[in-house]
């Protein structure tokens, strides 16, 4: 792929893959970092301890991950970014159902790579202001053999504290991915509930892959 | 709604796109897939990390040349202080001494240059055998391998190419596809239409070098 830079490349996606395992649950360096920044440090030290590290079952794990995601992501504004005009035209059982196969998609794509940890770390880089009621914080997840990759996090304000609403991974925005994935889907199968059908698809293929 | 320039497909070719992508697809399980299995197989991890790095140095040149253009004087430095320390006391390349010392890789290439002069990415092509490119980076690739590429000066002259640009095109063309498989294999998992996946991917990474590695806008959420 030489008319993509290929290191780039390999390091935005690979970075996809190996954030599902490193970044909710990395060993967090983070110190003296204010408010937004000691968010990310919370939860994703919360993440290694409480999911990867844990000696307990891939099951319970996956239970765990996905009450974490729960609690510190932002999922309507997530939906709202990732469908935009097709969730405001959604009725609200529509905007439920692909909140539940959304929150689906993550917990089991991700939990596929759960047992790849290998004592993948964190560390802060900084934070900067990001829009209205916004922070972006940056990172660095640091694996071993010295490889490293870039992931930022995009936090907004909510009235009970932060939500993290997109994760980019050296360049590459998940919202904007699923957004770029899924319009696409919508527009193909020419139904909101085209695209519900291909997630519950994906769901159960991804399910039945781990045993879950 | 105000988006950035790369979040928009742009893809007036898709259906074409798409035709080729399958193709690609047919031709990396036939043929590309058992190939980096037997690379993987009979080079250890450590040597494929070498070889990718010695290649990246190779490249160097064209990435300094294009710091200049685009005015980055402080990148050309960086540039040009990896590829000595890499080259000297990195053993021709083999090794990045110089990101453990603190100097930081990047990647330049024409099509940035063209993009930092304003010309925008144009059409969306999908090209079998070398993957996602626009209008702007094809062109860009092309100025690269005729003008800014050592190996074109090394062999200016020569006529057809000659072996050591043939050995390099397939060393590269190998470490490539052995440093893309995975990740490819794992965004194709978690996405629904791999192709819009893969198109928003490209984009997405070629605004990030372009903007040499700072965040982008994200107004969108705060709709």
């Amino acid at each position: 792929m030489p008319t993509l830079s290929r290191r780039a490349f390999a390091s935005g996606v690979s970075a996809i893959a190996l954030l599902s395992v490193a970044a909710p649950l990395s060993a967090v360096m983070a110190q003296a970092q204010p408010d937004a920044a000691a968010f990310v440090g919370d939860f994703t030290r919360k993440g290694i301890t409480d999911i990867l590290s844990a000696p307990i079952a891939n099951t319970e794990k996956q239970q765990r991950f996905r009450d974490m995601f729960k609690t510190y992501f932002d999922l309507p504004g997530i939906g709202r970014f990732v469908l935009t005009r097709y969730w405001a035209a959604a009725t609200p059982e529509e905007q439920a159902k692909f909140t539940k196969l959304f929150e689906d998609v993550i917990v089991y794509t991700w939990s596929r790579r759960f047992s790849e940890y290998n004592g993948q770390s964190l560390m802060i880089q900084g934070q900067q202001a990001d829009g209205k009621d916004g922070t972006l914080v940056k990172s660095t997840i640091v694996g071993n053999n010295s490889s490293h990759f870039g992931v930022d996090w995009r936090l907004r304000k909510r009235p009970e504290g932060f939500k993290v609403l997109d994760i980019v991974i050296e360049g590459v925005s998940m919202a904007i991915t699923y957004r770029q994935d899924y319009s696409t889907v919508i527009s193909q199968t020419g139904s909101f509930a085209g695209l519900l059908a291909q997630m519950e698809k994906q769901v159960a293929d991804l399910k039945a892959q781990q045993g879950a | 709604m105000a988006r950035a320039a790369y979040e928009e497909n742009n893809d007036p070719l898709e259906p074409m796109n798409r035709a080729m992508f399958k193709v690609d697809a047919g031709i990396d399980k036939a043929l590309i897939r058992p190939v980096i299995k037997g690379y993987r197989a009979v080079v250890p991890a450590q040597g494929r990390k070498g070889i990718d790095n010695f290649l990246n140095n190779i490249r160097s040149p064209i990435t300094f040349i294009n710091d200049i253009l685009q005015g980055e004087i402080t990148r050309a430095g960086q540039t040009l202080g990896r590829m000595a320390l890499n080259t000297g006391v990195g053993f021709f390349g083999f090794f990045d001494v110089a990101e453990k010392w603190g100097i930081e890789d990047h990647n330049e290439d024409f099509g940035q240059t063209l993009a930092v002069w304003g010309v925008g990415d144009g059409p969306y092509v999908y090209v079998p055998l070398l993957g996602p490119t626009t209008a702007r980076d094809g062109i860009g690739f092309g100025i690269d391998a005729f003008l800014t590429d050592p190996l074109a000066w090394y062999s200016r002259g020569t006529g057809a190419m000659n072996w050591v640009e043939w050995a390099y095109f397939g060393s590269a063309y190998i470490d490539t596809k052995d440093v893309t498989m995975d990740p490819l294999d794992e965004l194709k998992k978690s996405s629904l239409d791999y192709y819009a996946a893969l198109r928003s991917s490209y984009r997405q990474i070629r605004a990030k070098e372009i903007r040499n590695g700072a965040p982008g806008p994200m107004e969108d959420f705060d709709q």
